[in-house]
């Protein structure tokens, strides 16, 4: 077919088809981005030895990874109408914060983040709506919290201080517990589950009034006793040296061997 | 006398003493102080200059220094005046009585460490908060979660009020996701309120309720900033 055209128009023609399609393809790349809407950020920084990473987003999903470099690296990609993204460097300490950023502009497109920081970094991300998903961190602190709807998937944690918070949606917590360390799931409808290692020592204080349905799984032994019809357990597994506080107001927990 | 006149002057005054007897008088005396003070100078010293001196201090003193204050009588020193047995025995006593209420205290306080006063039923009361609630120097369980609610439903009415001035802005997307989530807080606060209606001593119930209402507010406030 080629060889026919080149037969047909000769060299000429062969450059303006060339052309023609390479005219064609970015006029449909130009048509989707503006279809979508869709805008990208990305930027890097350089990482001390001690890193904070602080994030308030407004919609979107949130993904952090630990990795291994000195590095934080932020991609978004930002959904029409775009919001102001404006990272900050404080002396270690990663600021974005699309609420104030944006305060005012009642219509703003979802931001979906993904960051990846330092395995070491101390994690506080908080959106109103969407999923945060936080993996592979070993720090002081793990802090996820939604103020509407949405899951918190947290895996591969370990840090002496967990804390996971939604409304509506799903928490999955899957790391270790550190000795000392104080860990807290609240939700107010959806399902918790915990998979943490069967060596885990922890006193834990697991509330659903409305379910009543606590599974403790391996984890059942020690001195765990329910309370008020089995709306509550309490009691204390291996030496308790972690303390775990779940509450889920309208669903279920759960616990899963690692 | 002493030659320090100029001769024309010293003439005339010459002239003067020769007639005025009064200042030949004082010269005369005069003369033999400086002739004395120039002979024998130990002479004019006062035998204890140093105790002289002391006293002419002391009456310049006496006359500069505020007259002193009225000494208290001696029938009220006494009322205060202890021996050292007597202020060790009752410094003992106060160490001793102190020690025993701290403990009493102590014991009475730490045995429930892990409920809030706010959401403790009547039956995990100590004694001392038992007795301080019967005097009424502290709240009931009950009063006390009254109390904590009623600050919690007017912060909740404040950030509603706010809710309400921002809400017009929000995209629809973000309107759903606010009245749902709203929908699902006010359900577990509506059902936890009946309970405790029932039972007002529910415990976990009390705790729910409250974490509920924390969780309401919560919400409200975030959104509030958009």
């Amino acid at each position: 077919m080629q060889f026919s055209l080149v037969s047909v128009y000769g060299r000429s023609g062969h450059r303006k088809t060339t052309i023609l399609l390479l005219m064609s393809v970015v006029f449909f790349m130009l048509f989707t981005i503006a279809a979508n809407g869709q805008r990208r950020f990305s930027k890097s920084y350089p990482a001390g030895q001690s890193v904070r990473l602080e994030l308030v987003n407004r919609s979107g999903t949130v993904t952090v990874e630990g990795w291994d470099r000195p590095e934080i690296n932020i991609t978004a990609s930002l959904e029409a109408p775009a919001a102001v993204v404006q990272p900050q460097s404080l002396s270690g300490k990663i600021v974005i914060n699309l609420v104030r950023d944006n305060a005012g502009r009642g219509d703003v497109g979802n931001v979906n983040f993904r960051i990846r920081v330092p395995y070491y970094t101390a994690v506080d991300i908080e959106t109103l709506i969407g999923n945060l998903n936080i993996t592979n961190i070993r720090s002081a602190m793990v802090r996820a919290h939604v103020s509407a709807e949405g899951d918190i998937t947290l895996t591969n944690i370990t840090a002496a201080g967990v804390s996971a918070e939604n409304v509506t949606g799903d928490i999955f917590f899957d790391g270790t517990l550190q000795q000392g360390g104080y860990y807290r799931f609240t939700s107010m409808k959806g399902n918790i589950n915990i998979r943490i290692p069967f060596t885990s020592s922890f006193k834990l204080v697991a509330t659903a009034p409305s379910t009543r349905s606590i599974n403790l799984g391996a984890f059942s032994g020690g001195t765990m006793k329910p309370l008020g019809d089995g709306r509550r357990i309490v009691g204390q597994f291996g030496d308790g040296s972690a303390s775990m506080q779940v509450t889920n107001q309208r669903g279920a927990i759960q616990f899963i061997q690692r | 006398m002493d030659d320090d006149l100029e001769p024309s002057l010293a003439d005339a005054v010459r002239e003067h003493l020769a007639f005025c007897e009064s200042c030949a008088k004082v010269c005369e005396d005069l003369a033999a102080i400086v002739d004395l003070c120039k002979t024998e100078p130990e002479a004019i010293v006062p035998p204890n200059s140093k105790a002289l001196w002391c006293r002419i201090n002391n009456i310049i003193e006496s006359e500069v220094k505020p007259e002193p204050l009225p000494l208290p009588q001696e029938s009220r020193r006494q009322i205060w005046r202890f021996s050292l047995p007597q202020l060790a025995a009752a410094v003992m006593c106060i160490a001793l009585i102190s020690s025993l209420l701290t403990v009493v205290a102590l014991r009475n306080y730490s045995t429930p460490t892990d409920t809030d006063l706010v959401s403790r039923s009547a039956d995990n009361q100590t004694l001392v908060e038992r007795l301080m609630a019967k005097v009424g120097l502290v709240d009931t369980p009950q009063k006390a979660r009254e109390r904590r609610i009623a600050e919690q439903e007017a912060a909740i009415e404040y950030w509603t009020r706010r809710v309400q001035e921002r809400r017009a802005t929000w995209d629809a997307r973000m309107r759903d996701a606010f009245d749902k989530n709203l929908n699902v807080i006010n359900e577990s606060v509506n059902d936890y309120t009946l309970i405790l209606q029932q039972n007002p001593e529910d415990e976990i119930t009390g705790e729910m309720l409250d974490s509920a209402l924390d969780e309401k507010m919560d919400m409200l406030r975030k959104f509030a900033e958009l």
